[in-house]
């Protein structure tokens, strides 16, 4: 694309993270420390019944509560609502109203909304209005989504699919002529989310003087709720302005365009004063979104000597009661569906896949977003082809995957240089003696030891046409970058990313600090404020370090390069050879020649008189890098241990390995933890975090002690290796990396599960429950 | 409306709650504590975690009218706006934290752990140092470089004490 780096210094260095210092001090300032004078506070009356008819809003109560309350039903807010159409021609369309006209459709929909000037008395008044509703059928499963019996969730429905689709390449019926072994099997993986600790919220305040309508939240998509804001509400885009302030996580949850962010800003316009909702988490785990529930089956072909020729796959994602902004019900099986080709090499392939609308909270993007469930299923049945042809799982892998770059797959997607037999033959080393106790036990009546590895790509930083493809309403995923210098010479980055843990304020610090020749520390680096950051997509889909990286390198390189002009004429030297580092400006082999950058800085903004002639005052440079056509594709191997009781089925992780490549690593303590985070959540994903509803459509996990996730003690060591394999389509040849950690593991524990026990794993989680059913069932095996 | 009397970091200061109020509420309103954080209003994630009377408590399942005459101390209390503290430092040389929201209530748990075993004058085994964090939940970090902030500053304390 563009020209590397050469001599970098801060890149690549493991530097601790600017920003810790205001998270560890206690002076970070999340979304419910936005305190406004006169705010108003709000609380939901949210959906108790999965399908019903609105029948009535009674507020009567709230007339003697002894406090001034306001409350906004469906009836008021017209037909505001979230729409999230992917110009599909056979999709059926959603729309979310922001309250619940006449029929909520899942339980914790929002009904109405109560306004007081305590959360504790908005709270109170909450309880006090009653709703009658009449009951609906409930659409709780897959199969009742797919039966053309039951009604449709909305009006002029056929069924309740919102759409199914198929992708293919190549000729499927030829790979199925030609192979010796054909292997099918279906594969689930069960209703999650992404859970961060800090739960939604939205602020909002209107300032009729300046005719500005501020809008605080915890997004991850500050520029995308301003866009879909001033649609919705008709407002001008120029005079609204989101701020999402410190945000305590998002793992993609706080990605889509939420009701509560339009609602908040249209109460705070509609009653003259400020309003704040912050959620508790009751609501975050009913009402924000979840994210998976996929069952996949997929149909292999095999040569007799063990290549796959082909792959057939049929995807259903129970994606809830709405289709959510801007990634659609469409979303999470489209992606499965995308990427079920991952590292192999085949030529043919076909897939059909479909959005199932049930009577739950709606499906929107949780790290990794279709990979996780189309990794467990690829890479289990890749276990499962290796058994039944009496392969050695990694051989089996190693003799498929890609190893000429570029390769264009056969849905036509094109990889760029990665390290797939590298990863693996690195893995296979690491786990040689785990492998031989795995092997040792395999008779032993107490305890099993199982190894279990997968093997994935993952399409990141994907650039617009990416999207236009899929016809999806996110439109781009382009991310800018503003840089400036000061007159001290320091340097400002305004970037359109919003940092929630990913430190970005180091990681672009460093790269702006390479090209300016200044220390990170110098460089200020600003996000998650429309007010000051330029317009971008924000931070999602694995694009901080690729794109972000990429666009401030490029705009602080143009800057670079006025530095060196100015350099080139204050030391009367050529500008070409004027090199930048450790804040001066000297003639390459020159170090005594020099101009502090500082001087430089102060010449451009302040005494231009001394500028070289007809030379603009100024220095600012944006830039805005959009992601390559079919993104850049990092690929990683993670491989779990477990022992597992024969008896009880009880289990214990005993060792997980990762060895991944995501190119060019900016800073190792950030991509470790990165890496390390990703995999703790999938750990969750593949041993204990379910969302479950009973057949009324009744959310049964709605604290944490009901949804667990993994605690300190429930998990290994994470081991990392990294392979370093630069991209050549993005500036820093970084690849995407955020989400890749989340990818791996539920396929890498359900193959050391099957190794350990067995037999075929077919679903996650793997709780004890599950695991103590597959002991029961290898035993039973045994026997027979 | 119950009258009460709190120290908290140091200030004391009387004032009138509402029976029901929440610990975590009052010092995060009526003492501009910030860095106290709510994750669930449960009990079951550690985010709001506190020293009362010196020991963790959790200021999302304690009355803030059941602390009158106690002392309060917060994350805004240990190492100050430079966030100083030894424990802080090695959370930033480990990258112990990610996002922050969990991260203040970790360093109250954690805090007292680490004066036990530099009191104890032993370093922790794995399996303890997890066992002291395992009321907190941490979303982002995987916990290792929790773990690896306890160990660093446990055996700084140690050489520390070696040396005197």
């Amino acid at each position: 694309m563009t020209q590397q780096m050469d001599r970098p210094k801060h890149i690549g260095a493991r530097i601790q993270r600017f920003e810790d210092t205001r998270l560890l001090a206690g002076t970070a300032r999340y979304i419910d420390d936005i305190r406004l004078p006169n705010m108003l506070h709000l609380r939901f009356v949210r959906a108790q019944m999965a399908h019903a008819k609105v029948l009535e809003i009674d507020t009567e109560a709230l007339e003697d509560i002894g406090f001034p309350t306001q409350v906004f039903t469906g009836a008021d807010i017209g037909d505001l609502s979230i729409k999230a159409h992917q110009d599909y021609p056979e999709m059926q369309y959603s729309e979310q109203p922001l309250l619940a006209r006449e029929r909520v459709r899942f339980v914790g929909e929002a009904v109405a909304a109560v306004l007081a000037d305590d959360a504790y008395q908005a709270e109170d008044a909450a309880e006090m209005v009653f709703v009658d509703y009449e009951p609906l059928q409930v659409v709780t499963t897959m199969d009742q989504a797919r039966d053309p019996e039951v009604p449709g969730l909305f009006d002029g429905w056929r069924t309740n699919i919102f759409v199914e689709r198929q992708m293919k390449g190549g000729d499927i019926a030829q790979a199925k002529a030609e192979a010796a072994h054909v292997i099918k099997r279906t594969y689930t993986t069960q209703r999650q989310a992404g859970v961060p600790m800090e739960g939604r919220g939205v602020a909002a305040e209107y300032d009729p003087a300046s005719r500005m309508l501020t809008v605080w939240s915890s997004t991850q998509i500050p520029h995308l709720v301003r866009t879909y804001i001033a649609e919705e509400l008709g407002l001008p885009e120029s005079r609204l302005r989101v701020v999402a302030p410190d945000v305590g996580g998002g793992f993609g949850v706080k990605g889509q365009v939420f009701p509560e962010e339009v609602l908040v800003p249209w109460l705070a316009m509609k009653t003259g004063r400020p309003v704040k909702w912050v959620e508790d988490r009751r609501e975050h785990l009913t009402s924000s979104i979840h994210a998976r529930d996929h069952s996949h089956t997929l149909e292999a072909y095999v040569s007799e000597d063990g290549r796959l020729l082909g792959l057939k796959a049929d995807i259903s994602v129970d994606v809830g009661a709405y289709s959510t902004f801007p990634f659609t019900a469409a979303g999470d099986p489209g992606m499965a569906a995308k990427v079920m080709p991952g590292p192999y090499d085949f030529q043919h392939y076909e897939a059909t896949f479909r959005a199932l609308a049930t009577n739950k909270c709606p499906i929107g993007t949780y790290r990794g977003v279709g990979r996780p469930s189309a990794v467990f299923a690829q890479e289990r049945l890749m276990d499962d082809i290796a058994n039944e042809l009496g392969l050695d799982p990694i051989e089996f892998r190693l003799k498929n995957v890609v190893r000429d770059f570029p390769y264009t797959n056969a849905l036509g997607f094109t990889y760029d240089p990665g390290s797939y037999a590298e990863t693996l033959e690195k893995m296979r080393d690491l786990l040689a003696e785990d492998r031989a106790a795995a092997e040792a036990s395999s008779n032993d009546p107490d305890k099993r030891i199982g190894v279990g590895l997968a093997c994935f790509v993952e399409q990141t930083a994907h650039g617009t046409p990416d999207f236009t493809r899929r016809r999806v309403p996110i439109e781009t995923g382009y991310i800018a970058a503003r840089v400036e210098m000061t007159p001290d010479g320091q340097a400002l980055v305004d970037i359109g990313l919003q940092n929630h843990g990913q430190g970005h304020e180091t990681v672009m610090a460093q790269v702006a600090a390479d090209a300016l020749g200044i220390d990170p520390k110098d460089v200020h680096v600003r996000h998650g404020d429309t007010l000051t950051t330029p317009y971008s997509v924000g931070t999602w889909g694995s694009r901080g370090g690729a794109l972000g990286g990429g666009a401030v390198h490029v705009a602080a390189g143009r800057i670079a390069d006025k530095l060196k002009a100015i350099a080139g004429h204050l030391l009367q030297s050529d500008p070409q050879k004027i090199v930048l580092q450790n804040g001066i400006a000297h003639p390459e082999g020159q170090p005594d020649r020099h101009v502090a950058v500082a001087k430089l800085a102060r010449t451009a903004l302040r005494n231009v008189d001394q500028l070289p002639a007809g030379m603009e005052p100024g220095l600012e440079a944006q830039y805005s890098l959009d992601g390559p056509n079919d993104g850049t594709y990092s690929n990683a191997v993670h491989a779990a241990v477990v022992e597992i009781d024969t008896k009880t089925g009880k289990m214990q992780l005993k060792r997980f390995v990762v060895v991944e490549d995501c190119g060019t690593i900016l800073n190792p303590l950030i991509v470790d933890g990165q890496v390390r985070g990703g995999v703790v959540q999938g750990i969750g994903s593949a041993m204990l975090e379910h969302f479950i509803y009973d057949e009324d459509g009744q959310p049964l996990t709605v604290t944490f002690a009901d949804y667990l996730m993994p605690l300190a003690t429930e998990i290994p060591e994470i081991e990392l290796h990294h392979i370093e394999t630069p991209t050549p389509l993005t500036p820093l040849g970084a690849k995407g990396l955020g989400e890749g950690g989340a990818i791996g593991p539920a396929a890498a524990i359900a193959n050391a599960v099957a190794d350990a026990l067995g037999i075929e794993v077919t679903k996650t989680p793997l709780n004890a429950n599950a695991l103590w059913h597959l002991a029961r069932q290898a035993e039973k095996n045994r026997a027979e | 409306m119950i009258e009460i009397t709190l120290e908290v970091n140091g200030e004391t200061r009387r004032l009138s709650v509402e029976s029901r109020r929440l610990l975590a509420d009052v010092l995060r309103q009526e003492f501009n504590l910030s860095g106290v954080h709510i994750g669930c209003a449960h009990g079951a994630c550690g985010c709001c975690t506190v020293h009362l009377d010196g020991k963790p408590r959790l200021s999302c399942l304690t009355f803030a009218a059941q602390c009158d005459g106690k002392s309060v101390r917060t994350v805004e209390s240990v190492g100050g706006v430079g966030a100083d503290h030894p424990l802080q430092k090695a959370f930033r040389s480990e990258h112990g934290l990610q996002c922050g929201y969990c991260t203040p209530g970790f360093i109250m748990t954690l805090i007292p752990f680490v004066e036990e075993m530099t009191a104890e004058r032993r370093m922790p085994d794995e399996e303890e140092i997890r066992e002291a964090m395992s009321g907190n939940i941490c979303r982002c970090t995987g916990y290792q470089g929790i773990v690896e902030a306890v160990r660093k500053v446990i055996g700084e304390n140690l050489e520390e004490g070696a040396q005197a």
